[in-house]
C-alpha cells in the first residue's frame, strides 16, 4: 500500500474554490420565494424536481474530500434541527469567497482564523436581544418584550413602543439570556400573566374545540400568529401544523380531562401520509394513524370497520428466516431424523403456527415495524386480520401506550400481556364522506381514544412535488417545534443579519480588545493586528450583506444586486446615525411591514404579520458554516490513505501527489 | 500435483541513505510532521480518496495511524513515535519532528555515523540531566493546592489541536471538565493500594461544545422507546442489586465452535437455549436483582419477562463499559450460563432516567463515585473524534504529572532553552570527554551544532504565519515578531510575550534572531513562585512525556544512521 500526499494550500486555496463552487448552486433556493430545480440523470433520463438544499446534495455527486465535509455538515444540520440548510450553505460560499479575498491580500492565515471566529462571536451574542420570548407573544399580541437577564421579571419587561420611545440604553439589552431551557408548563408568565390579559371575546383559531374555560385558549390564538409569522410563505403547510396541535390538544384533554391550557407539540408523535395525484385540498391532520394499503385488506378493513378490534405490536419482521439483531446463526447444527417419517415442509408448519397463535390470542389488527412473508399476509386476510406493515418505531410506541399492547419480537413471545384493546380501522374518507383511491391503493386511518398520535394527510396533483410538500410540512412543524423549545424566536425579515451588519461596522472601528485574548495564532499576530482586523471583519460582513442582497433578489422585492446593497447600505447609514443601532432596527422591523427580506405577507387587512426567525438553528447554522470554512481553509494537505497508486500516477493531477 | 515455486532472493540495499527516494520520502514525512506542530498548525484531510469518511487532523496518532509508508527506515521512525505515543499520549509530534531534523542535519555532516551517534548520546546525556537537576531552568513543579497549573497544562494540550475547533472560552470550558473528572476518579481515602477510577467519555455529536458535561457515576444511553416506565427493584431504600454479564444471552447457540452438532428433530435448539435462559432469569428474580446488564445482546423473550417481574434491563453496553461498571458496581461479570453465585451480584445506590441532548440516559449512581462520565459535544464528526482524543490525552498527562509532579515550558521556550544551554556547556567540555567520545573538539562542536539547531528548528515549526523568531539572551526563550524588520532592529518594541507567557517585553532582555550571531550565554532561571502563580494563561507541557520523546527521538535517530544495510524478503 502507497499513500500519497497532495498539497493542497497556495494563495487560491483549492479547497475554498471547491466549497464556493459546491455551494453557488444552492443561491436560488433562499428565502421564503424558492425557484426549483430540475436534476436531470442524463444516462436514465429520470428527473428529480427539488426545492430543498438536502434534496439537491442528495442528488449531487460530491465525492471530493471538501465535497464529502460539505456534505456531512448539512446533513448535520439537517438531522438537528430540519431548518437553515439554505442559509448554511449560502454562507458557506459567500465566507469561502470572503477568505479566499482575504487571502489575495497576503493577510496570514492564524488572523483570518481569529479574528473571523472572534467576530462571529461577538455577532452572535450581539443579536441574542433580538429574541423576542414567546411567553410575550401569548400575553399581548401588539408588544412584544425584549429578553432582558436570566431573571425573566415582570418589572423588567419592556414592550416594544417603550424601548423605541424611552431609547433604553443598550447595554441593558445586550446581557441577554442565550440557552434557556425552561418548559413552557413551569413558566409563571404563562400562569399568571396570561390569564390576567385575557379578553373572554377574544376571536380565535380554535374557539369550539376546547372543554376548558376560555382564557386558555387566548393563549393558542397567538400560537396561530406566532406559527404564521414562522412559515416565510408556506402558509398551508403551517396551517396544517396548527391543525396537528390542536389534534394533540385534544387528545391530551381528553385522557387528562382538565385542560391545562398549555400548547404541547410533541413532534415525535406526527407522521405523514402522502396522497399523491389528489388535490390538496386533501391535505389535513387526522388523529391516529393513516396510510395507504392494498384492496385486499382495504376488504378486510371494511369487515371490520367500527368494531374495537385486539390488536397486537411486532417490533420485528414476520418471516420465519427473522432473528433479532445480535442472534448468531450457528452453522454447524444438523438436524437429523430417526426411523422413518414424512418430510415436513417446516416453512408450511411455521406458518400454521403463527397463524394458531394470532388466532388464538384473538387478534384482528397486527402492526409489524418490518417485513412480513407472503404466506402469512395472505393466510391473514383470509382469516379477516389486517397486517400493516412497515410501520415506526413511535407508531408502534403510540398504539402500544393506548392499547395496553406490548410490543414482542416474535410471536412465540405472546401471552395476554402483548395483546392490546380498543383500536378502531376505518376507510380513510375526505370530508364528504367518499373514499379515495391513490394509484392502486387505500389510505385507512387507524385509531384508538386517547392516541396521541396525529397523521398529516399530505396531497399533490403533481406527483413530482410530493417529496418537496413533505419537506415543507417538516420544515414548517420543526420551525414551531424550535421554536417552543427555545422559547424565544428571533425577530426575521433580516432583522438580524443587518444587526450583525451594523456590529461588524462599529467592530472594524474599535482595536481588537473588544474580542478578547487571541486564541490560537502566534504572540506577533497579536501585534499586527490592527492592520488586518478591519478587512477580515469586513469579509466576516459581506457574507451577511450577500445573504441579504440574494434574499431581497430572489423574492424580486429589488430589481438587482445593486438595488438591494443601496437599499441595505441606506439601513446601515441610518441605524449608524441613529443614537443605538439596536433601537433603529427594532423600530423599522416591528413595523411589519418594512421587512427588508420583503416576505410576502398576504394578510387580513389591517393585520400586522412580522416575520420570525427560529434563534438555535439560524445561530447554529452560521456557526457551522464558519466552521467549515475556517477547517477547510487550514487543511493544506490531503492525505490518500489507500490510493490505486497506478490510477492517481495516471490521472491528470498525478504531478500534485508525493507518494511514501 | 504440487507446485513448487522457486523462492525469490531476498533484496539486499546497501547504504540506504544513499538512494534518492529515501531522502525524498524522509523530507515529505518531516514536511507533514512540520506543519501539523503547535496551535496555529495546519491540518490534514485524511481520507481513502473513494469517497469515504473524511478526517480533518493534525495529531500524531491519528497521522502516522492513517499514513502507510513502504520504506523501512520510515517504517522504523514511525514506529518509534506511536510506541512512544501510546506510552504517554503526547508529544508525538515534538518527538517525530526531532527525530526528522537530528537525521536530516546528522548526515549533512560528512562525519562517520559512528561519531556521531556517540557524540550525539553524550549531548543527549546533558540534555536528560540538566532537565533531572534542580537547577533547570526550563522546568517548573506543579503545586496541587491550586488548579492553576494543572488548568494551564490542559488547556495547553486542547488549544494546540486546532481541528478541535475551540474558541478560547469552549476550551476553557472543557479544560474545566477534564480536571474536574480527573480529581473525580481520585479516591477519597488512600491506603496502601490506590487505584484511580475512570472516566468515561459519552459521544454526543453534532451538538455545541458547551453542552458538555460531567456526571458522576456511569452513563449508559438507551435506544429511544426502551426507557423504563416502572420504579426500580431496590434491596433497601439505598441498595438496589444488580448482574452484570458479559456473555451474549441473545440466545444463540454458543456450544461448538468446530464439528457438527447432531439435533434430534422436533427438538428445538433455540428454545432449549431460551428455557436456560429463563431459568437464570427467575433465579435472579427471586434473588432481588433489580437491575440486568449485558455487554452484548439480551433475547427480546428474556427482556420481556423481566419486565413483567420489574426487572429493568440493559443490553449491548459494549467492552469499554465492562471494566468501570464491575469496578464501580463490585459486580463480578458472569460469563456462565449455567451457574449463577450471589456473589457475582454488585449494588447500585441509584438509578435514575436522564434526558440530555434529546437522548435518554440511564444514570447508574454507584455508592462511591470514582467512576464519572463525561458528556462530550462538538458539532461535526471530525471536530468531536479530534476532541474526544485530546481529551484522552489530557487526562493521561494529568496521570503522568502526578506521577512526576513538574512541567516544562511551552511554546517552544523550551526547546531554546535547552539548545542555549547545551551550546553553552559544550563551548568548555574538558578534554578528558572528547578522549573517551574517541572525537576531536572541532568533531564535537560540529555535531553539537547539529544537535542543537535540531532543537531549536522544532521551536521553529510553532511558526506557519511567516513570522521571525527570537530568543532571548537572558532566559533563552522564544519570541516571534513579524518578518521584514532589520536584525538589528530594537526588538522590544515588537516582541509581545515569549511562548509559553512567562515573560513580556517590559523587561530588557536582550533580544537576538534565533541562530544568527547570538553568541554563546548560560540562560538563566526566570522561575518564581509568584511569577508562575500570577498568570493563569501559560503554555506548558507534560514533563514526562517531552522527556521519553525527547530520548525517543536522538536514539531512534542514531539508530536510523546506524542502518547501512536494508534486507528485504521479496517473498
Amino acid at each position: 500500500v502507497v499513500m500519497a500526499f497532495k498539497k493542497v494550500n497556495s494563495r487560491r486555496h483549492i479547497g475554498l474554490q471547491q466549497l464556493s463552487s459546491l455551494a453557488s448552486i444552492g443561491r436560488t433556493l433562499l428565502g421564503p420565494t424558492k425557484s426549483c430545480k430540475f436534476i436531470i440523470d442524463e444516462s436514465t433520463h429520470e428527473s428529480v424536481l427539488t426545492c430543498s438544499v438536502v434534496r439537491l446534495l442528495e442528488n449531487l455527486d460530491a465525492s471530493s474530500a471538501v465535497g464529502q465535509l460539505l456534505h456531512e455538515t448539512i446533513q448535520a444540520q439537517h438531522k438537528e434541527y430540519k431548518t437553515g440548510m439554505t442559509t448554511l450553505l449560502f454562507l458557506l460560499g459567500a465566507w469561502s469567497n470572503a477568505v479566499l479575498d482575504c487571502l489575495q491580500q497576503n493577510i496570514p492565515l492564524s488572523v483570518i482564523v481569529s479574528v473571523m471566529s472572534e467576530g462571529l462571536d461577538s455577532c452572535i451574542a450581539k443579536v441574542q436581544c433580538l429574541q423576542i420570548s414567546i411567553h410575550n407573544l401569548y400575553q399581548r399580541p401588539d408588544s412584544v418584550r425584549i429578553e432582558g437577564n436570566d431573571k425573566t421579571s415582570i418589572d423588567s419587561e419592556h414592550s416594544l413602543s417603550e424601548l423605541v420611545g424611552n431609547e433604553m440604553p443598550e447595554s441593558h439589552l445586550i446581557t441577554s439570556s442565550y440557552s434557556k431551557k425552561m418548559r413552557l408548563t413551569h413558566s409563571r408568565h404563562f400562569n399568571t400573566l396570561g390569564k390576567s390579559h385575557c379578553l373572554p371575546n377574544q376571536p380565535n383559531l380554535f374557539q369550539g374545540h376546547f372543554t376548558g374555560p376560555a382564557t386558555d385558549s387566548y393563549e393558542c390564538s397567538n400560537l396561530g400568529q406566532l406559527a404564521m409569522s414562522l412559515s416565510h410563505g408556506n402558509r398551508s403547510s403551517m396551517k396544517l401544523v396548527q391543525d396537528i396541535i390542536r389534534c394533540q390538544q385534544q387528545s391530551a384533554d381528553k385522557v387528562s380531562d382538565s385542560h391545562t391550557g398549555y400548547i404541547q407539540f410533541n413532534i415525535s408523535e406526527v407522521v405523514t401520509c402522502c396522497l399523491s395525484g389528489l388535490s390538496d385540498s386533501y391535505s389535513c391532520a387526522c388523529q391516529g394513524y393513516v396510510t395507504l394499503i392494498s384492496p385486499e385488506k382495504a376488504a378486510v378493513t371494511k369487515q371490520l370497520q367500527d368494531k374495537p378490534l385486539q390488536i397486537i405490536l411486532v417490533d420485528g419482521d414476520l418471516t420465519e428466516r427473522y432473528r433479532h439483531l445480535g442472534f448468531n446463526r450457528s452453522s454447524n447444527v444438523r438436524m437429523v431424523s430417526e426411523g422413518v417419517s414424512i418430510p415436513e415442509n417446516s416453512s408450511i408448519s411455521w406458518i400454521n403456527c403463527m397463524l394458531d397463535i394470532l388466532i388464538q390470542s384473538k387478534v384482528n389488527l397486527i402492526l409489524v415495524r418490518g417485513n412480513v412473508c407472503e404466506n402469512v399476509m395472505e393466510k391473514c386476510i383470509l382469516n379477516k386480520m389486517l397486517i400493516i406493515n412497515p410501520v415506526t418505531p413511535n407508531v408502534l410506541q403510540a398504539f402500544g401506550e393506548v392499547t395496553g399492547a406490548e410490543p414482542v419480537t416474535y410471536l412465540t413471545q405472546m401471552n395476554e400481556h402483548c395483546v392490546g384493546n380498543g383500536a378502531f380501522v376505518n376507510l380513510w374518507r375526505t370530508g364528504e364522506l367518499t373514499t379515495v383511491e391513490v394509484g392502486n391503493e387505500v389510505p385507512i386511518s387507524i385509531k384508538a381514544p386517547g392516541i396521541p398520535l396525529v397523521t398529516a394527510v399530505l396531497s399533490s396533483t403533481i406527483a413530482a412535488k410530493m417529496q418537496a410538500v413533505e419537506d415543507q410540512f417538516w420544515t414548517c412543524a420543526y420551525r414551531l417545534h424550535h421554536a417552543l423549545s427555545d422559547q424565544a424566536v428571533f425577530l426575521g425579515g433580516g432583522a438580524v443579519e443587518l444587526l450583525c451588519l451594523s456590529h461588524l461596522q462599529k467592530l472594524e472601528k474599535q482595536s481588537l480588545k473588544s474580542l478578547g485574548e487571541f486564541h490560537n495564532a502566534s504572540p506577533w499576530l497579536a501585534g499586527s493586528l490592527a492592520r488586518y482586523e478591519p478587512t477580515v471583519l469586513k469579509a466576516l460582513a459581506s457574507g451577511w450583506a450577500q445573504y441579504l442582497s440574494t434574499v431581497m433578489c430572489n423574492t424580486a422585492n429589488c430589481a438587482s444586486a445593486f438595488e438591494a446593497s443601496t437599499s441595505i447600505q441606506h439601513h446601515l447609514n441610518r441605524a449608524a446615525v441613529c443614537y443605538s443601532s439596536l433601537a433603529y432596527i427594532l423600530k423599522e422591523f416591528s413595523k411589519g411591514d418594512q421587512d427588508i427580506a420583503g416576505t410576502d405577507h398576504v394578510s387580513k387587512p389591517g393585520e400586522v404579520l412580522k416575520t420570525y426567525d427560529n434563534v438555535t438553528a439560524k445561530v447554529e447554522a452560521w456557526r457551522r458554516a464558519l466552521d467549515l470554512v475556517l477547517l477547510v481553509l487550514q487543511t493544506d494537505a490531503e492525505i490518500i490513505t489507500d490510493p490505486k497508486r497506478k490510477q492517481l500516477l495516471n490521472s491528470q493531477e498525478s504531478s500534485e501527489f508525493m507518494f511514501l | 500435483m504440487s507446485r513448487i515455486e522457486v523462492k525469490k532472493p531476498s533484496l539486499c540495499t546497501n547504504e540506504p541513505f544513499s538512494t534518492e527516494s529515501v531522502s525524498r520520502s524522509l523530507s515529505v514525512l518531516s514536511e507533514i510532521v512540520k506543519s501539523c506542530y503547535g496551535r496555529s498548525g495546519r491540518l490534514k484531510q485524511l481520507h481513502n480518496g473513494m469517497g469515504g469518511y473524511v478526517c480533518t487532523t493534525s495529531q500524531s496518532c491519528v497521522l502516522l495511524g492513517g499514513l502507510s509508508v513502504t520504506h523501512p527506515v520510515l517504517k522504523l521512525l514511525t514506529a518509534s513515535v506511536q510506541n512512544h505515543k501510546s506510552r504517554f499520549s503526547d508529544c508525538g509530534l515534538f518527538t517525530a519532528i526531532l527525530c526528522c531534523s537530528l537525521v536530516e542535519n546528522f548526515r549533512r555532516l560528512n562525519l562517520v555515523s559512528c561519531t556521531v551517534i556517540k557524540i550525539s548520546k553524550h549531548l543527549l546525556s546533558l540534555c536528560t540531566d540538566y532537565l533531572k537537576s534542580e537547577a533547570c531552568g526550563c522546568r517548573i513543579s506543579v503545586d496541587f493546592n491550586s488548579t492553576k497549573t494543572l488548568l494551564c497544562l490542559v488547556r495547553s494540550i486542547l488549544t494546540s489541536k486546532p481541528a478541535c475547533m475551540l474558541n478560547k472560552k469552549e476550551a476553557d470550558y472543557i479544560s474545566t471538565l477534564i480536571l474536574k473528572a480527573f480529581l473525580l476518579t481520585i479516591p477519597h481515602n488512600v491506603e496502601t493500594n490506590v487505584a484511580l477510577g475512570k472516566c468515561i467519555i459519552v459521544p454526543v455529536k453534532d451538538k455545541r461544545v458547551a453542552d458538555s458535561n460531567l456526571f458522576p457515576g456511569l452513563l449508559i444511553e438507551i435506544p429511544e422507546f426502551e426507557f423504563p416506565k416502572f420504579p426500580v427493584k431496590r434491596v433497601s431504600s439505598s441498595t438496589i442489586k444488580m448482574a452484570l454479564f458479559c456473555i451474549s444471552m441473545s440466545g444463540d447457540f454458543l456450544g461448538a465452535r468446530e464439528g457438527t452438532v447432531m439435533v434430534k428433530h422436533g427438538v428445538s435448539l433455540d428454545s432449549a437455549i431460551l428455557d436456560q435462559l429463563l431459568n437464570l432469569s427467575k433465579q435472579m428474580v427471586n434473588d432481588g436483582v433489580g437491575l440486568v446488564v449485558c455487554q452484548k445482546v439480551i433475547h427480546p423473550a428474556l427482556k420481556q419477562y423481566l419486565k413483567e417481574q420489574r426487572v429493568i434491563t440493559v443490553d449491548r453496553v459494549g467492552i469499554a463499559m465492562m471494566e468501570p461498571l464491575s469496578q464501580m458496581t463490585g459486580s463480578q461479570p458472569i460469563a456462565s450460563l449455567h451457574s449463577l453465585s450471589s456473589s457475582c451480584y454488585g449494588s447500585l445506590k441509584d438509578l435514575r432516567t436522564e434526558t440530555f441532548a434529546s437522548k435518554e440516559f440511564l444514570h447508574l449512581i454507584p455508592h462511591d463515585t470514582l467512576v464519572c462520565s463525561l458528556i462530550l459535544c462538538n458539532r461535526n464528526e471530525t471536530a468531536w473524534g479530534e476532541l474526544k482524543l485530546a481529551c484522552e490525552t489530557a487526562e493521561h498527562v494529568l496521570l503522568l504529572t502526578v506521577k512526576q509532579p513538574l512541567a516544562l515550558l511551552g511554546g517552544g521556550c523550551t526547546e531554546t532553552h535547552l539548545a542555549s544551554y547545551i551550546r553553552h556547556k559544550s563551548f568548555d567540555m574538558c578534554s578528558s570527554t572528547f578522549k573517551d567520545l574517541c572525537c576531536s573538539p572541532a568533531e564535537y562542536q560540529i555535531v553539537s551544532d547539529a544537535f542543537c539547531c535540531s532543537v531549536e528548528s522544532v521551536a521553529c515549526c510553532l511558526e506557519h504565519d511567516g513570522g521571525e523568531i527570537l530568543i532571548d539572551r537572558h532566559y533563552g526563550h522564544f519570541w516571534s515578531v513579524e518578518s521584514g524588520f532589520p536584525s538589528d532592529s530594537d526588538w522590544s518594541n515588537l516582541v509581545l510575550k515569549c511562548g509559553c507567557g512567562i515573560c513580556n517585553n517590559q523587561q530588557n532582555l536582550n533580544w537576538c534572531v534565533l541562530q544568527r550571531q547570538c553568541g554563546r550565554f548560560a540562560p538563566k532561571s526566570c522561575y518564581n513562585e509568584t511569577c508562575v502563580n500570577s498568570k493563569d494563561d501559560l503554555v506548558l507541557d507534560c514533563f514526562t512525556a517531552k522527556y521519553n520523546g525527547l530520548q525517543v527521538a536522538v536514539e531512534t535517530a542514531n539508530l536510523i544512521l546506524e542502518v547501512s544495510c536494508i534486507i528485504e524478503d521479496q517473498n
